[in-house]
């Protein structure tokens, strides 16, 4: 299996010196299996800070699950994994997180604001209250993703565009050093697309690192400068220029069949009964 | 040599679950076929009863010519009773199956219905006189079904017992009617008895207050005013407006007592004592009476004649 | 009317017991009974109820007639335990929740049912009492029943407030909150217990049948009023109070009206209330709301129409028959004479013999109606991709709506076209005319 290569030298896209210091995210040996039936198997990864990393593969392929199995959502079948050389107990501060949109019932009786503020939640602690101070950095995060007169409008009526900013704005309140984003520009308009990677690049030039699920190839390329490309094992990983090639698009989505993919389809020949 | 051939078109796998339903239907249909009428093998007719009113009487009629049985016992509440297996099993083996009548057994009137087309099935009540019986308006145009409060009812249900096992057993009509006879003797003393003593409680004072309208036979015949908290069946529910205009009544007349029952929950009865207690006024209870089924067995209040005792006593004693 | 008074003076100290007893119930049910219903987990509720049943039958078998709180506890335990198998049934097989819930409350209820045939032979078992639990006995509450409901509400309301944020983000975003490093699955049991407490506090009551409705029924009503969870929480346990002491009201002046089955009965109409007549999720604000906005299209339509049949001569208040009108658009006749009858009114439109003329009000109203529809129509074609933010206003709003540099440019385009209506100029268009 091949070792995915820390980057140290390359340069970076905004110019300035990658910067030594321990990686974003470390996975090790990772395998997470539903029922099972293996959907991350021993994957290893090393995710560098203060980039636009996105995750990339098939459906099915365990991105959201890696993203999950880094935030401790999900058990781990084997390995671990370390946040900025830290365990996820310790990183907990210092990580943000937009789940999908469809994950919540987007009924619910909550105001834009109200959502942004859970955000803050973590900073507020147990049987507190929250204070101005973290109402003003709630409007202040909404506002950074133009949703800022939209503070006291019901969840549900926003657009599809609208819902995924305040989700971002959330993260925004959270005021992380990485954020973990699960398929950000699905199903989003061309301004709120606009709108998010505008935030992203911003969030970078402050030293923030994004790992985000990334279900568009078109926009790879333009987005993220790192990538990891991920069909159940990690199939390559590294600066988004070198890794996104033909052959290994190839080897992710598809077209022929992977080892693992061969092995269960040999397994399954071999349980049928004997005929006569 | 002949050489040995497989059944062309049943292999041995299929045929042995094959036999096995084969012997399993058999068994089953064996079930069903009907006892010969000497059931128990030693000539006893075997009589299934419902209330334990009617076993002790069927019981004491019956004599040595039979054996009975009591589908419910002691504390049991015939109004919701629903038959299980064990009791069908019983009843289907019966030679005789006695049961009050006039919905007592809501639950089971049907299955009596079924079991009546097979095996000699009465309801004691049968022969009352249906101008005997009371109608009362709330009970959706059927008959109060209490009849064992009235002694001299109770009395003309014992003669139905006497007929029916007669007729199911002719051989054995003089035993019976001896029996029968010396039974309704006691009967009517204690009918008298009961007027005499109800007699004692002073008229302001003659007030019946229980868990549910099952003695209004008894007010009839011995002139006593009864009140019961929920309907002539245990099934319906007390509403708020009955629980405080029975408070009223308590309140008002100054009855002194009021009575749970041993088949019937004592949580109405308490809210009543705590509704009369806001108001000033003390109520007890009196006393817990037998009214849809009797005592523990092997006790006086084990038997008919020993539950009508008890239950009047307490009511004198206390109303006194 | 006597028993009105009667009730007002609250002489019975029954009805008083029932009502406070009741009340507090439908409060604090009201309230839980709101999350469950917003994490579409209602019917666990009703599991619960369902699931006591073996549990009360158990605790008698063991401990004969020890007295209703063991009743209680066998109750309890039995909830939880349902509920824990749910649980389980959920998260290690592939059934689903509704499947796994159904299930669950199925096979204890009849557990239950078959526990209790077999009371029912024992001696002391009628007298226990234990079938009432099914359907409830509100009539006979006393004050210990009030004091285990006060309790069982107490603590719930204690625990809600004090843990409101978590319990909102858990029931929002259950994710999020364990990536907040939350302990979810202990604060999901949390809210699953006190939901048990309180539907076992309830059963005396209510019933094991009809527990779930006090839990449902007074947190849909409420979410028809309110968009903020505080209040509907809040709105939830007012009507839950609301239906009980009412339902117990009536109870206490008809004769045989059995108080539980009565009180979900009031519960029902609240709600039923509630989804016609709130005032922006009710049915009639939402169907008052769409006869408004067609009344308002069809008179945008009729104004345009005649407007732009007078386009192409200058003459805006020019003739326009019925027959020309119903050529341009999809009306009725009848609709369409009514519409013109209701123009009619501000003076816009005025009949002529049989046909009709936009009056010089009606041309300046009709112009302004064209503009705005002619720069909606631009808006959509040019700048499709921000287009969708601002497709929920109305169109006649345009100036408000769009941002001034997006409306400019938009002009101009127009303007270019000869297609922009000036309403200041009631029948000539400004800007260039094609020559």
């Amino acid at each position: 299996m091949t070792q995915t290569p820390t980057i140290i030298e390359s340069p970076h896209p905004t110019g300035l010196p990658a910067d030594a210091s321990p990686p974003a995210v470390h996975v090790h040996d990772v395998t997470v299996a539903y029922h099972r039936r293996p959907v991350l198997w021993d994957v290893d990864l090393e995710l560098p800070a203060n980039r636009l990393i996105a995750i990339v593969g098939p459906n099915g392929a365990g991105k959201s699950t890696l993203l999950k199995a880094i935030l401790g959502l999900v058990p781990l079948a084997s390995g671990r994994v370390t946040i900025l050389g830290r365990s996820l107990h310790e990183a907990r501060s210092l990580i943000g997180y937009v789940p999908q949109r469809e994950s919540v019932d987007w009924d619910f009786p909550v105001s834009a604001l109200d959502v942004v503020l859970m955000g803050r939640y973590g900073r507020v602690g147990w049987l507190r209250r929250p204070q101005p101070a973290d109402r003003d950095a709630a409007r202040e995060s909404l506002n950074q993703v133009g949703m800022g007169e939209f503070a006291d409008r019901q969840i549900s009526q926003l657009s599809g565009g609208q819902q995924q900013r305040v989700f971002l704005a959330r993260a925004l309140a959270q005021d992380a050093a990485i954020y973990f984003m699960d398929e950000p520009f699905a199903g989003v308009d061309a301004a709120t697309e606009r709108a998010i990677i505008e935030v992203l690049r911003r969030l970078r030039s402050g030293g923030k690192t994004v790992i985000a699920v990334h279900h568009d190839l078109q926009t790879l390329t333009d987005y993220f400068d790192h990538a990891a490309m991920l069909n159940m094992r990690v199939v390559a990983a590294g600066p988004v220029r070198e890794v996104v090639t033909p052959e290994n698009l190839h080897r992710t989505y598809g077209g022929r069949l992977t080892i693992l993919e061969e092995t269960a389809e040999a397994m399954r020949r071999s349980g049928q009964p004997g005929r006569g | 040599m002949q050489p040995t051939t497989r059944h062309p078109t049943v292999s041995v796998l299929t045929r042995i679950p094959l036999a096995a339903l084969l012997v399993a239907s058999g068994w089953l249909t064996a079930g069903c076929r009907k006892p010969s009428s000497s059931a128990e093998g030693n000539g006893k007719r075997r009589v299934v009863c419902t209330i334990g009113m009617i076993t002790d009487v069927a019981g004491i009629v019956g004599g040595d010519r039979t054996v009975v049985v009591g589908l419910m016992g002691p504390g049991v509440d015939p109004h919701g009773y629903a038959a299980s297996p064990a009791d069908m099993r019983e009843m289907s083996r019966a030679d005789l199956i006695l049961y009050n009548g006039l919905f007592l057994e809501g639950r089971l009137a049907e299955q009596f219905e079924r079991l009546a087309a097979r095996r000699p099935t009465v309801a004691v009540t049968d022969g009352i006189d249906r101008a005997l019986l009371r109608a009362p308006p709330d009970f959706a145009g059927q008959y109060d079904p209490h009849v064992w409060f009235d002694v001299s009812l109770w009395a003309k249900a014992t003669e139905r017992i006497r007929d029916a096992l007669i007729e199911v057993d002719p051989a054995g009509r003089a035993e019976y009617e001896q029996n029968a006879a010396a039974y309704l003797e006691q009967l009517s003393a204690l009918h008298e008895e009961t007027r005499a003593r109800i007699a004692e409680i002073p008229r302001d004072n003659r007030v019946l207050v229980t868990a549910h309208d099952a003695f209004g036979y008894f007010g009839r015949a011995y002139d006593i005013e009864v009140r019961g908290l929920q309907g002539i069946s245990t099934e319906s529910e007390a509403s708020l407006r009955d629980v405080n205009e029975l408070v009223d009544t308590l309140v008002s007349r100054r009855i002194k007592a009021i009575f749970v029952e041993s088949s019937v929950p004592r949580r109405n009865m308490e809210a009543l004592i705590t509704g009369c207690r806001a108001r000033g006024h003390q109520v007890r209870i009196g006393g817990e009476l037998y009214s849809d089924a009797m005592g523990p067995p092997g006790t006086p209040e084990g038997t008919y004649i020993g539950m009508v005792r008890h239950n009047v006593h307490t009511i004198v004693d206390a109303l006194r | 009317m006597e028993d009105l008074l009667r009730l007002l003076r609250l002489q019975d100290v029954n009805t008083w017991i029932v009502l406070i007893g009741t009340g507090l119930l439908g409060f604090s049910s009201g309230i839980i009974g709101s999350f469950a219903v917003l994490r579409r987990r209602a019917l666990v509720g009703d599991a619960v109820a369902h699931a006591a049943l073996p549990g009360i039958c158990v605790a008698y078998l063991l401990f004969r007639d020890a007295g209703f709180p063991v009743f209680m506890l066998g109750a309890l335990v039995s909830g939880v335990f349902g509920v824990l198998c749910v649980s389980f049934v959920r998260s290690q097989t592939r059934i689903k929740e509704d499947a796994a819930i159904g299930l669950m409350l199925s096979v204890l209820f009849g557990l239950g049912m078959v526990l209790l045939r077999r009371i029912q032979n024992d001696p002391a078992g009628s007298r226990a009492g234990l079938k009432t639990f099914i359907y409830g006995k509100a009539a006979g509450m006393t004050w210990p029943d009030v004091a285990l409901i006060a309790s069982a509400g107490v603590l719930v309301v204690i625990v809600v407030v004090a843990l409101f944020r978590e319990f909102q983000v858990l029931s929002f975003d259950r994710e999020f909150a364990a990536a907040l490093g939350w302990p979810v699955f202990r604060l999901d049991v949390l809210m699953m217990f006190l939901l048990c407490v309180c539907t076992v506090a309830g059963l005396p009551a209510v019933g094991v049948v009809l527990m779930a409705a006090l839990l449902i029924i007074p947190g849909a009503a409420a979410r028809f009023w309110t968009d903020h969870l505080g209040w509907m929480l809040i709105l939830a346990g007012g009507f839950g109070m609301l239906s009980c002491a009412m339902g117990t009201a009536l109870s206490a002046n008809v004769a045989s009206l059995p108080a539980g089955p009565t009180i979900v009965l009031v519960a029902a109409g609240v709600f039923v209330l509630s989804m016609l007549l709130a005032p922006r999720r009710g049915l009639l604000a939402e169907g008052l709301r769409r006869w408004g906005m067609r009344r308002r299209y069809a008179m945008q339509n009729l104004l345009r129409a005649m407007w732009e049949a007078g386009e192409a001569s200058g003459d805006f208040s020019t003739r326009v028959t019925l027959g020309d009108l119903l050529q341009v658009r999809s009306w009725s006749a009848g609709a369409l004479t009514r519409h013109l009858r209701r123009a009619a009114a501000p003076r816009w439109v005025r009949p002529e013999a049989d046909a009709y003329r936009l009056t010089p009000a009606g041309v300046e109203e009709a112009a302004k109606t064209a503009r705005a529809h002619r720069l909606w129509e631009a808006f959509l074609l040019e700048e499709a991709a921000i287009a969708p933010e601002y497709a929920h206003r109305y169109a006649d709003q345009i100036e408000h709506v769009l941002p001034p540099d997006v409306l400019n440019r938009l002009e101009v385009r127009l303007r270019a076209q000869g297609r922009i209506p000036d309403p200041d100029s009631t029948d000539r268009l400004k800007g260039g005319t094609p020559a």
